[in-house]
């Protein structure tokens, strides 16, 4: 077996030594570095990037709050609109109905004024008939002529069995 | 030395220059030409696509990234934060040998993890870097790794001894585990690429489409060991740092 002649056994050595040696050195030195470098600086810029991210999330949360905020003062003074103008609705309403049941009530009382002015009036009518056709009636019957007077006094003293 | 057709003469040694330093040989050659080849294409791959630096990454650039997240998740899952300042390390081992192993799927292209020097030269770094880790972190009291608490103390003259030798046999284990599934799937490959050629007629295709699977299963391997000896290196960070 070719790997177990000691003839070139310090050859290998020698070379392994010097190969190895300038491939840990140069990449200690120069290209571990330069990764290492890059891979740094995106981290970096993958870190920078989240927390603007967050940020921006951050502010986008309280433009949304604000929102909500606004929105909810809206509707709060839309509902507390909508209620005073129910009210003054009602209000006016209830007014109107009052003025309206005055007006009714005063009507009312008028006409009946009326009903009663003319009924009296129409008794009044009615007690002149009586005493005319009486006295046309007594007239006619017993030839007397008898004064409105006596006629009147002779109505007023019957008329509540009339009635 | 093995024969011409051997399966094994795919892992001889083939000096390019001979090169002596203080009366040792220590001659270029293919095995240290795959490991130029495998620095150059780690350095330059993960030196070129991270060349912008772009917060966006291209294809390539994202592969480099992923190994290196990968590399340093294996880390901290399993060291925690004490393992940051082994990373460089723990990476250029698992990148030299990952890079190493593929290399050597490549066809005639030499595997120098298949040699056990040098996987054991590796498993001794890490060894002695975490016995010595083990020892400035917890200075003598570092042997009380080999006591178990909460064992009946009449188990312990049986119990220190096993633990003292699967300490010891740690490099050895690590190394021979990269070294012999290297050995053996390219064994195995050429093995099967002989009786493509010495199959008669068109019976040849079937140890072929073997080869094939068998390479995608070797892909798979390398990728393997490599991450296996970088987690066990992991490991063994880790016991120096947390005694039992």
């Amino acid at each position: 077996m070719p790997q177990l002649n000691p003839e070139f056994f310090v050859s290998q050595l020698f070379w392994l030594a010097v190969f190895f040696t300038f491939l840990f050195v140069f990449l200690w030195r120069v290209s571990l570095p330069r990764i290492a470098t890059v891979l740094e600086k995106r981290q970096n810029k993958i870190d920078e990037n989240l927390s603007s991210a967050k940020e921006l999330q951050e502010q986008a949360m309280e433009i949304e709050k604000k929102i909500n905020d606004r929105i909810n003062k809206a509707k709060l003074e839309t509902d507390e609109k909508i209620k005073e103008t129910i009210n003054a609705l009602q209000e006016d309403v209830s007014s109107q109905l009052s003025s309206l049941d005055k007006d009714l009530e005063k009507k009312v009382s008028d006409a009946e004024k009326e009903i009663l002015k003319s009924k009296d009036d129409q008794m009044k009518n009615i007690n002149n008939e009586i005493a005319n056709i009486t006295k046309l009636t007594v007239g006619k019957i017993t030839e007397i002529e008898l004064s409105d007077n006596e006629i009147n006094k002779v109505i007023e003293t019957h008329k509540g069995s009339f009635n | 030395m093995a024969a011409k057709d051997s399966p094994l003469k795919q892992f001889e040694i083939d000096p390019i220059s001979n090169i002596e330093l203080g009366g040792y040989n220590i001659s270029f050659t293919n095995s240290s030409f795959a490991m130029l080849i495998t620095v150059l294409v780690i350095t330059l791959f993960l030196t070129l696509t991270v060349n912008t630096r772009s917060i966006i990454p291209s294809r390539m650039q994202l592969i480099s990234e992923l190994m290196y997240n990968f590399i340093a998740q294996l880390l901290s899952d399993t060291v925690g934060d004490n393992g940051k300042r082994y990373f460089p390390f723990v990476f250029s081992l698992f990148m030299f040998v990952l890079i190493g192993n593929m290399v050597g799927m490549i066809p005639y292209q030499f595997t120098f993890t298949s040699h056990i020097i040098v996987t054991f030269a590796l498993a001794a770094v890490v060894f002695i870097g975490v016995t010595i880790l083990g020892f400035i972190n917890h200075g003598i009291k570092f042997f009380t790794f080999f006591y178990i608490p909460g064992v009946p103390f009449y188990m312990h003259p049986l119990l220190i001894p096993i633990e003292v030798i699967s300490y010891l046999s740690r490099p050895i284990s690590l190394s021979v585990r990269l070294f012999a599934n290297m050995l053996a799937g390219h064994t195995l490959l050429k093995v099967f690429a002989g009786f493509v050629v010495s199959m008669p007629f068109f019976t040849g295709v079937f140890p072929l489409a073997f080869i094939v699977a068998l390479t995608g299963l070797e892909i798979l391997i390398a990728f393997l060991q490599a991450y296996v000896f970088a987690i066990l290196t992991c490991l063994y960070i880790n016991d120096a740092y947390h005694l039992h």
